[in-house]
């Protein structure tokens, strides 16, 4: 039996670092909390400052401890409000009601060795599937760069339980993490960075350059890529014989929800392909990192948590 | 690892309310026509797992089957071992939740005793360690439940059929469909395999726990026979010849599988669920508008759909039952 949600106690809250906190969620008393897999983010949503705000935070702990979720936030300067209201109003022995797991960042299956690359606070998923590899046996290496390592989250977890696996690379010190790491890998080694979208890409683009196969290269975005200035423009829904207006601050996702449209949708950030939907008529503008170049071209669908319009109409079949 | 007879307090099979086939049968129409499409719906109750009257009847001859030709009817792959545990945990909990009277668990730790009421069977296990089962998790507790079970694994972006109890297929074999993909697996279908089966396999990776999805599938089976085994054509198809106009209302049943999808988050596998319900035309045509309905979509149907179900043979026998029963039943001023 699978519920819609989950209810969880906040057990626990530590300063990793002078602005990573570090929550503990647990099960309520005599419940239990699904298990989850290497990768795996939550959902989370709280009201902060009259609004209601939707946060995915992956789980940074062992997937082989039952009934606890870890979660390591970083109050972003640029915070839209989601890290400042987890920093500033969540209490120990707080409840919460939270998404099951989630996974859109799994590790390959058939990778003979995997390569982690996080910068800052990107390295949370890399603890899940490090604790992992490690239980089973499989190789894997990180390379993980911070500020010093006074600001880096989870320094003393990561070099109690791996410290044959991890290299820490801080800009204090004028150690700098290069791409190049990346050359002269066994066969069958799959790559994966998390970090700031500048990083992830030029990782990206590297390993492209180096011979990496497509399907050998993941990464996980927190924000939204920033895809240059966003027009406003028109949608006709046919089947609700709507029109609307999506501005250039809203997501034509934001407008549908809006609209008391039952639209799909997990990720909102154009990773995950949940609020796929087929376009009737109009010139998408995408900017979502799930559909493959070939399908941006040959499919007449959208993804509207992230993706616009070219074309100053757009018709969709809703 | 023990199978004992205890003498347990509750009273069982009575407690199953015999209510009649035709009230409680998935009838899967509400339209008149169809067509193979993503058919899927959010399944609201969140269940996999329904206890029928034919309980006992059909676990039973599950587990003749099993014991009869085993790899015929269980096929794993080692790595599967975790979403097996994963499979047996949901299933007990929802069994015991759902169904206090038939089923218990009771748990010291990773100590488990698991107890089938129904069948007045009790089981102690330590969880996780296979050995002290006396089967594979998924083969231990699908011998506890009337629905098929298959484990798809999803893996480098891709989905993978990696394990399965399956005793009554309709038509399709385990053994040769294990370690496949979803496109593969699906090939032998019309249209669906070169239009739709991709999107489809999209959608299922896409698919969250919390939000479990359901659909069914139907076909026609001649005789009451739920194991159907591709293997075993030669034993049930050949009975499509003893099909009469007088006696296709015994003889052919609307078989409907009522299927369920889950996304389990441990190991990020997905547990697919059949139940298949048998109903002879006789007993359906007691419920006019599904008759009716049926009538439509039997008319309305493409050639492509009733060869590959298997009964393009009798289709026009078919068709001319089911419009001479409505018409029957319209004279005598139906039954609506
Ligand atoms: C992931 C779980 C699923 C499994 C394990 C599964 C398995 C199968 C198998 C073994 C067959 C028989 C193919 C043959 O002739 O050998 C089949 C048929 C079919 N499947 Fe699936 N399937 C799954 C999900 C789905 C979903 C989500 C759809 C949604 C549209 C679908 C649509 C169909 C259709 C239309 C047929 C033909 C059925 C008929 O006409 O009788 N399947 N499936
Ligand atoms: S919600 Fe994930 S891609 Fe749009």
């Amino acid at each position: 039996m699978q519920t819609k949600s989950l209810q969880v106690l906040v057990n626990r809250i530590e300063d990793e670092t002078t602005n990573v906190k570090s929550f503990t969620l647990k099960s309520l008393k005599g419940e239990r909390l699904p298990g989850f897999s290497p990768g795996s983010h939550i959902t989370t949503n709280i009201h902060y400052k009259g609004e209601k705000l939707e946060r995915h935070y992956s789980i940074a702990c062992d997937p082989s401890v039952s009934n606890q979720y870890v979660l390591g936030i970083r109050k972003s300067e640029t915070s839209r409000g989601g890290s400042e209201g987890w920093h500033q109003m969540i209490k120990e022995g707080d409840l919460l009601e939270i998404s099951y797991p989630k996974n859109h960042f799994p590790l390959s299956f058939r990778a003979r060795k995997h390569l982690f690359f996080a910068a800052g606070i990107g390295i949370t998923p890399f603890i899940e599937m490090m604790f992992y590899l490690k239980k089973k046996g499989i190789d894997f290496d990180l390379h993980y760069a911070a500020k010093s390592k006074e600001l880096c989250p989870f320094y003393q977890l990561i070099t109690e339980n791996f410290p044959d696996q991890s290299h820490f690379y801080f800009s204090s010190s004028n150690r700098k993490m290069f791409p190049q790491l990346m050359k002269d890998q066994p066969i069958g080694t799959h790559v994966y960075f998390c970090g700031p979208e500048s990083m992830v890409k030029q990782f990206a683009a590297y390993a492209q350059s180096a011979g990496y196969p497509q399907g050998n290269i993941h990464f996980e975005l927190f924000s939204p890529p920033d895809m240059g200035p966003a027009s406003p423009f028109n949608v006709k829904l046919l089947k609700s014989k709507k029109e609307i207006h999506v501005c250039e601050k809203d997501t034509l996702l934001d407008v549908l929800l809006r609209e008391g449209i039952d639209a799909p949708y997990s990720c909102k950030v154009g990773g995950c392909g949940s609020c796929l939907l087929e376009v009737a008529d109009g010139i998408v503008d995408h900017r979502d990192q799930f559909l493959t170049e070939k399908e941006k071209e040959n499919l007449q669908v959208i993804l509207p948590c992230v993706s616009r319009a070219k074309s100053a109409n757009l018709m969709l079949d809703l | 690892m023990s199978a004992l007879n205890e003498d347990t307090t509750h009273s069982s099979v009575s407690l199953i309310t015999p209510e009649p086939l035709i009230k409680r049968f998935p009838f899967p129409f509400h339209e008149d026509s169809y067509r193979y499409s993503n058919n899927s719906r959010q399944l609201e109750s969140g269940l996999c797992l329904e206890v029928t009257p034919e309980y006992e009847e059909e676990v039973e001859e599950k587990r003749a089957l099993l014991k009869e030709n085993h790899m015929k009817c269980y096929q794993s792959f080692s790595h599967t071992i975790e979403a097996q545990w994963e499979v047996l945990d949901m299933i007990i909990h929802e069994l015991a939740e759902v169904y206090p009277d038939y089923f218990s668990i009771e748990k010291q730790g990773d100590q488990w005793t698991f107890s089938n009421h129904l069948l007045k069977e009790q089981y102690s296990f330590t969880f996780g360690a296979e050995n002290t089962l006396p089967a594979e998790p998924l083969d231990f507790i699908g011998r506890h439940v009337q629905e098929d079970l298959v484990i798809v694994s999803q893996r480098d972006q891709d989905l993978y059929m990696d394990a399965g109890q399956v005793c009554f297929p309709a038509n399709w074999s385990l053994v040769f469909d294990v370690g496949m993909t979803f496109t593969e697996w699906h090939s032998p279908v019309p249209v669906f395999s070169d239009k739709l089966a991709a999107k489809v396999r999209d959608f299922l990776m896409r698919m969250e726990a919390g939000k479990p999805w359901t659909r069914y599938n139907w076909t026609l089976t001649v005789e009451h026979v739920l194991p159907t085994f591709a293997e075993d054509f030669d034993l049930w198809a050949p009975k499509k010849d003893k099909v009469t106009k007088e006696n296709i209302g015994e003889l052919v049943h609307l078989r409907v599988e009522d299927q369920r999808l889950f996304r389990l988050p441990k190991s990020n596998s997905i547990l697919f669920s059949i139940h298949s319900h048998l109903i002879s035309l006789k007993e359906l045509a007691e419920n006019q508008v599904w008759l009716e309905h049926f009538r439509n979509i039997i008319d309305d149907l493409p050639e492509y759909i009733a060869e590959y179900k298997g009964f393009s043979e009798y289709k026009p026998l078919l068709s001319e039952w089911l419009t001479d029963t409505l018409q029957k039943q319209v004279e005598q001023g139906g039954n609506v």
